[in-house]
């Protein structure tokens, strides 16, 4: 109980920050990388549930995301759907192809759920460049109207961060509390020894399907997210870097927090920008050179972090990270 | 008496390899059933076609009127029969209250949206729990070390924790795979106790054993494999006194020696 105080605080300092960093920070250009933050902030607390509390990876995150945004654009520009009802089919669409995924190979095992998503995304960014009657082909769909609510319409800026980090802020909260709960403690048994898990009566692949699919959506929640910050959207986004990028995200800050999802999707924010501002000065660091940048992070983070920074953080300040490392998973 | 646990006639074959040989018994309720057997014997393959792991060739296994071979093991744990492990499978990265919390994982029923949203009724029972939880480790003696990452303990407090995990579950059939491997003359009679108020609470038990001692002392009746085939089942004294036991027992061990 104790545990969980702690939790809470850190919570509440957490949200503090976020509320309090626009009136600091002022420059449009970081307010939008702040809330391309808050966006993959979500995908990335799925994906690092999916990581580390299920054992599994996913290489084809952008696939759902990428199925959140083009379903929400495409149902608002076309069939002038209210974004909130959109919504609901941005997160149920890339839920229930999770379902048929997980549901096909019935008990998700082993690396097969890894192989089976990178072919997804590869897949899927390959249907939003050709389906050209819906998707518009590689140029992609404009004229995405806004989000708006009791009239107010959530323009690019600082109510559009605040939107995208009230959300992030909920799925955190959610995802605290699956963990802190029966659900999470099933799940972590199954990643502790799946034998034994079984032997309990945990019905080990419900659960890891469950959470497979509540990556999905939140995937795609971000994609809807993603899309009507923007004026348009086109399949670059979705792409596999997208996908190796979320990996990157939760390796990174540590698979084993959701803390460490936040902190890894935020850190390769503040990547992106120091790129940025390095290429202004530096002729051959191009955006292409993150590519680069985001390999050797994730192999040097594997090699001497396996924990990821959260985790490795917290255990200076002596708070002891109580998930074991997902190094386990990874070294097989 | 009823019967919780009947292998009737079941054959387990590895390739060309027989484990298991039309081999039949049953455990009553309230028994104490103890399988040996020499290395080899196919004692482990019973185990795991017990609880499910491993499938027969032929035959079944009934417990009490519901045949559970085929089943996947979680099934067959939520019908209210429950192991521990011989190479010991405890939550590592968990704590030792934590562990045994997960053996009442079937007792209790929160899903993933009230988990999400905390609702009342999930907080309520996550109480609960820890209670019955708790109480699990008073009875294996574990309570002081409630919070101890399960990982950090020594192997005999391991099998300890295996026990009460398996008991959190509230089953009526127990099995224990190799209980009392690698435990000293101290620690295998503390268990040897436990097994034995297990019992008078009214819990069948069903113990595979490598080692002699603890089933002789324990078990209603005793089951001998050998090779894959039951070569003897009755009393511990019964047992004891079958030339065909003695003789395999000696066998193995000479084989022992040579290899040795």
């Amino acid at each position: 109980m104790f545990k969980q105080n702690k939790t809470w605080l850190g919570y509440f300092a957490f949200v503090a920050l976020v509320l309090i960093l626009p009136l600091v920070v002022t420059k449009s250009y970081y307010i939008s990388i702040a809330t391309f933050a808050g966006i993959y902030t979500i995908v990335a607390v799925g994906l690092g549930l999916l990581m580390g509390y299920a054992g599994q990876i996913s290489l084809g995150q952008a696939a759902f995301f990428g199925i959140g945004a083009y379903t929400s654009a495409v149902l608002t520009t076309q069939f002038a759907l209210n974004p909130w009802i959109s919504l609901v089919f941005a997160m149920l669409l890339p839920a229930v192809l999770a379902y048929i995924m997980g549901h096909t190979m019935s008990r998700l095992s082993g690396y097969y759920l890894a192989m089976a998503t990178l072919a997804l995304g590869i897949i899927i960014h390959a249907v939003l460049v050709e389906w050209k009657s819906v998707t518009k082909g590689a140029s992609g769909l404009y004229g995405i109207p806004k989000i708006e609510l009791f009239g107010f319409a959530f323009k690019q800026g600082v109510s559009y961060y605040y939107l995208t980090w009230i959300i992030a802020a909920i799925v955190i909260l959610i995802t605290i509390n699956i963990i802190h709960s029966r659900v999470g403690r099933a799940l972590r048994s199954i990643h502790g020894s799946e034998i034994a898990a079984n032997a309990m009566g945990v019905d080990t692949g419900k659960f890891k399907m469950n959470v497979f699919i509540y990556s999905a959506a939140l995937a795609g929640l971000a994609g809807f997210l993603f899309t009507h910050m923007n004026y348009s959207i086109n399949p670059s986004s979705f792409g596999l870097d997208a996908s190796i990028q979320f990996v990157t995200m939760v390796v990174l800050g540590g698979m084993t927090s959701v803390w460490g999802a936040v902190l890894g999707a935020i850190l390769v924010q503040l990547i992106k920008i120091f790129i940025h501002t390095l290429g202004e000065h530096i002729p051959f660091v191009t955006s292409e050179f993150e590519h680069v940048i985001f390999g050797a992070i994730l192999m040097a983070v594997i090699i001497f972090m396996p924990k990821g920074l959260f985790p490795t953080i917290a255990s200076l300040f002596g708070k002891k990270g109580h998930r074991q490392t997902a190094a386990e998973e990874v070294q097989g | 008496m009823t019967t919780m646990l009947r292998v009737n006639n079941v054959t387990k074959q590895f390739g060309g390899v027989v484990a298991a040989s039309s081999v039949s018994f049953t455990v009553g309720d309230r028994e104490i059933v103890g399988l040996i057997g020499p290395n080899g014997a196919g004692k482990s393959t019973m185990f795991n076609m017990c609880t499910a792991v491993l499938q027969p060739t032929s035959g079944e296994i009934l417990y009490k009127q519901t045949r559970i071979d085929g089943l996947p093991p979680y099934k067959v744990a939520q019908l209210g029969i429950s192991r521990t492990f011989q190479n010991l499978q405890v939550f590592k990265n968990m704590t030792v209250l934590e562990n045994v919390m997960i053996g009442q994982h079937i007792q209790s029923k929160a899903g993933f949206l009230s988990s999400a949203l905390r609702l009342p009724s999930a907080l309520k029972e996550e109480k609960t729990i820890v209670e019955n939880s708790m109480e699990m480790l008073k009875f294996v003696g574990l309570e002081d070390i409630a919070d101890v990452n399960a990982g950090s303990l020594p192997l005999g407090k391991q099998r300890l924790l295996e026990l009460a995990r398996a008991l959190a579950t509230r089953p009526s059939l127990l099995l224990l795979d190799e209980i009392a491997a690698g435990l000293n003359h101290k620690e295998t009679q503390q268990m040897t106790d436990l097994i034995r108020q297990i019992r008078d609470q009214g819990i069948s038990v069903f113990v595979v054993e490598h080692d002699m001692d603890l089933v002789m002392t324990l078990s209603d009746k005793v089951i001998v494999l050998d090779q894959g085939e039951k070569i003897a089942e009755g009393t511990p004294q019964e047992v004891q006194n079958d030339p065909r036991v003695i003789s395999a027992y000696l066998g193995a061990d000479m084989e022992e020696d040579q290899a040795g």
